[in-house]
C-alpha cells in the first residue's frame, strides 16, 4: 500500500487562501445576479437514489454510486437538473405560477481531470419551470449573459441551437433507430466526416441533403435563421427557426445580441433537451464555460408535466478563465492589526470588537509587542494593511 | 494568441503530403520541414503557427486547444478517443487495420480466436472490435515491431495497420479480419471551431476544392 496521508483522490482539488475568497466573491456576484432576477436559492442533498437522476433519461455511467443500508442504490449527484425537477414535482407541487428557482452546488462525475474539469465540481445555475416560448428563452439566454458578466468576463460567445430543428431533419431523413443513433453521437463528437457518409447514405435530394451534410457548419449570426428558413421546407424545421429568429429579437431588447451566435448542428450530451440549447465559450478555455436549454418532457418523468428551461455555469471553469485572463483578483490582506502592548491584552481585544463591528477586517496580534518585536514587523507577517498599537506609554 | 491560428502537423508519413496540401490553401510557412529544430514556425505575415508533433500526440494538442486544428490519421484518432471535433476526411494516407495471424495457426472462424492473446499498438480498437464481437482476448500494448510477437510466441494474434501487406508477408502472418479502413483528417479544437469560426470555415471549404480538383485531374 502506497502512503495516501498526503494526498486527495483522484480529480479533486484544494482551493488555498486568497483563491478560495476570490472565487466566493466571483460566485456571490453570480448568485446576486440570480436573485436580481427573481430566481430563488434552493439547496438538495449532495446523493440521492440513482432512480431519481434516471428520470431525466438514461444515467452516464460516470458518476459515483454506493448503496444504503437497504442495499439502494445511491448516488452523488451529478447535475442539479434532476433534483430540482424531482424538487418541484413534489415539495413545490402546490405552487401556483412559473417557478424560478437557482442553485449552487457541487457535483461529481468520473471524468478524466485536467485543468478546470475535475471530478468534483461546482456549478450555479437556473431552472424555470412552468414558461414555454421564445420569451422564456430569452430570459434565461439574457440571464446567462449577464451572470457571466457580473462574474466578471468580458470576451465570451453564447452558441445557440435547437434541438426540435435537429429532430425534424432527422425525421425527413427517415433515419432508423440506429442512424438516429450515429446521427446524434456525430453531433455530438462534432464528426462531420462520419455525418456526411451517414447523410449520403439516405439519398437525399435538394437544399434537406445539403443543409444535412453541412449540419455542423451551420453556424453564424440571425442572418443564418432566414437563409435556413427560405431554403427548407419541413414544418417542425421551420417552427423551430421561428422560434429562435423571435427569440433573438427579444435579446436584442436585452441588450445580449451581441454576446449570441447560432449554431444549428449544437447537440449536447444530455438527452433530455427538446427546444432551444446552448453552450458558452471563452477563448482562455478549450471547453464550454455554461451550457443549457429546454427540457420540456422531463418534468412528465416525475409525474408532474410541465415546459421547463435551465442552465449551469461552471464556476471552476469561469475562475480559470478568470484567473488565466489575469482578471481573478488574489487578496490575502486583512484591512488591520491590532497590536498591544504587554499587559493590555484586554483592551486589545475589546478595540478588536469594535473595529469589527465597524465593518473592518481585524487580526489580534499573537502577542504584546516588544523592542525585539515591534508592531510594524507584527503587521508584515501577519498581512495586514496597518496596525493600531493599544495600551499606555511606559 | 487570440488572432493566430496553430496548425498541429504529425511527424512521419502523412506529414509531407498535409504540408503541400495546406500550402495550396495558402496555409504555409518558411521552413516547415520534418528536421526543423524549431519546435514552432511562424508565419507573421498569415497570423498562422505550425507546431510538429508525435502522431500520438497529436490530438492531445488540439483537445487542450494549444493548437487549433490538426491532420491526424484516423486510426490514431479512434485509439486516442480525444474530444476533438473531425471536420474532413483529406483521403490521402489510406491504411486498414487488421488481424492477423501465423499461416500455420489460422483457425476456421473468428470466434476460434477467443481467449488468445492479441500483440497491437492500439489496445483501445482491439478491445472495441473484440468486444463487438462477443470475444474475451487478452490484449497486449506494444509501441513496435507488432509482429514480432507471434514469431517469438508473446501473442498468438496480432491487431496492426496495413499499408501494403508486404511485412505480413515477410514474417509468414495472414490476415483474418479487417477492424476498419483510415484515412487522413482535419480535426479541430471545439472551442477555436467556435471563436475562429469564419476563417475554419474557410479552410474547410477551400481543403474540399483542392481535394475534388485533385480528383478530377
Amino acid at each position: 500500500m502506497s502512503n495516501r496521508i498526503l494526498q486527495v483522490p483522484y480529480g479533486t482539488a484544494d482551493i488555498l487562501p486568497g483563491e478560495a475568497a476570490a472565487r466566493r466573491k466571483m460566485e456571490d456576484s453570480i448568485a446576486a445576479t440570480f436573485a436580481a432576477w427573481g430566481f430563488e436559492e434552493v439547496a438538495t442533498p449532495t446523493f440521492e437514489y440513482l432512480a431519481t437522476f434516471g428520470g431525466g433519461g438514461r444515467v452516464s455511467d460516470s458518476n459515483f454510486k454506493f448503496f444504503d443500508r437497504q442495499n439502494n442504490t445511491l448516488m452523488l449527484r451529478t447535475d442539479m437538473t434532476a433534483p430540482i425537477a424531482r424538487l418541484v414535482a413534489t415539495r413545490l407541487q402546490g405552487e401556483p405560477g412559473v417557478k424560478r428557482l437557482s442553485y449552487r452546488a457541487q457535483l461529481f462525475r468520473y471524468e478524466e481531470a485536467q485543468s478546470g474539469r475535475q471530478c468534483e465540481f461546482t456549478q450555479a445555475g437556473i431552472e424555470m419551470m412552468g414558461e414555454a416560448g421564445p420569451a422564456a428563452d430569452a430570459e434565461v439566454i439574457a440571464l446567462a449573459v449577464t451572470a457571466l458578466q457580473e462574474a466578471g468576463l468580458t470576451h465570451f460567445t453564447l452558441s445557440v441551437g435547437q434541438v426540435a430543428f435537429i429532430d425534424g431533419l432527422a425525421k425527413a431523413a427517415a433515419f432508423n433507430t440506429e442512424q438516429l443513433q450515429k446521427f446524434k453521437h456525430c453531433l455530438i463528437t462534432h464528426n462531420a466526416v462520419g455525418l456526411k457518409n451517414l447523410v449520403r447514405q439516405q439519398h437525399l435530394t435538394g437544399p434537406l441533403a445539403q443543409v444535412m451534410e453541412e449540419l455542423l457548419f451551420l453556424q453564424g449570426d440571425a442572418k443564418l435563421l432566414a437563409d435556413l428558413a427560405e431554403k427548407l421546407t419541413e414544418p417542425q424545421c421551420l417552427q423551430a427557426l421561428a422560434s429562435l429568429q423571435e427569440m433573438y429579437k427579444l435579446t436584442e431588447a436585452y441588450g445580449v445580441a451581441a454576446y449570441v451566435t447560432f449554431d444549428l448542428g449544437l447537440l449536447r450530451d444530455f438527452d433530455y433537451y427538446t427546444g432551444m440549447i446552448f453552450e458558452g465559450y471563452t477563448p482562455e478555455l478549450g471547453y464550454p464555460i455554461i451550457g443549457g436549454g429546454r427540457y420540456d418532457k422531463m418534468m412528465a418523468a416525475f409525474g408532474s408535466p410541465c415546459p421547463a428551461i435551465g442552465f449551469a455555469l461552471g464556476v471552476d471553469r469561469v475562475a480559470l478563465a478568470l484567473a488565466r485572463a489575469g482578471k481573478l483578483e488574489i487578496n490575502r490582506l486583512t484591512d488591520l492589526l491590532v497590536a498591544y502592548k504587554p499587559g493590555a491584552l484586554p483592551e486589545a481585544i475589546k478595540a478588536c470588537m469594535d473595529l469589527r463591528a465597524q465593518g473592518q477586517s481585524v487580526k489580534l496580534a499573537p502577542r504584546p509587542c516588544s523592542k525585539d518585536e515591534t508592531p510594524e514587523a507584527q503587521m508584515k507577517v501577519a498581512r495586514c494593511c496597518a496596525y493600531t498599537l493599544i495600551g499606555k506609554a511606559e | 494568441m487570440e488572432d493566430y491560428i496553430t496548425i498541429a502537423l504529425p511527424k512521419g508519413k502523412l506529414f509531407q503530403r498535409s504540408v503541400d496540401l495546406l500550402a495550396k490553401v495558402g496555409y504555409s510557412a518558411d521552413n516547415v520541414t520534418e528536421s526543423s529544430r524549431k519546435l514552432v514556425i511562424t508565419n507573421e505575415a498569415k497570423k498562422l503557427r505550425f507546431i510538429i508533433t508525435k502522431t500520438v500526440d497529436l490530438p492531445t494538442y488540439v483537445e487542450y486547444g494549444a493548437a487549433d486544428i490538426g491532420i491526424i490519421g484516423k486510426d490514431v484518432l479512434l485509439e486516442a478517443r480525444k474530444d476533438v471535433y473531425e471536420l474532413l476526411d483529406l483521403g490521402f494516407g489510406k491504411c486498414r487495420l487488421m488481424l492477423a495471424v501465423p499461416e500455420n495457426a489460422r483457425r476456421p472462424q473468428l470466434e476460434d480466436y477467443a481467449h488468445l492473446r492479441v500483440a497491437t499498438k492500439y489496445p483501445h480498437c482491439a478491445k472495441a472490435y473484440f468486444d463487438k464481437l462477443g470475444i474475451q482476448t487478452e490484449i497486449i500494448k506494444l509501441n513496435g515491431s507488432i509482429e514480432l510477437g507471434p514469431l517469438i510466441g508473446l501473442s498468438e494474434l496480432i491487431v496492426d495497420i496495413v499499408e501494403t501487406g508486404r511485412t505480413l508477408k515477410e514474417n509468414k502472418l495472414v490476415e483474418v479480419d479487417s477492424v476498419f479502413t483510415a484515412t487522413a483528417r482535419l480535426i479541430a479544437n471545439r472551442v477555436s471551431f467556435k471563436l475562429k469560426y469564419d476563417r475554419l470555415h474557410k479552410l474547410v471549404t477551400d481543403l474540399e476544392r483542392v481535394l475534388k480538383e485533385e480528383e478530377e485531374k
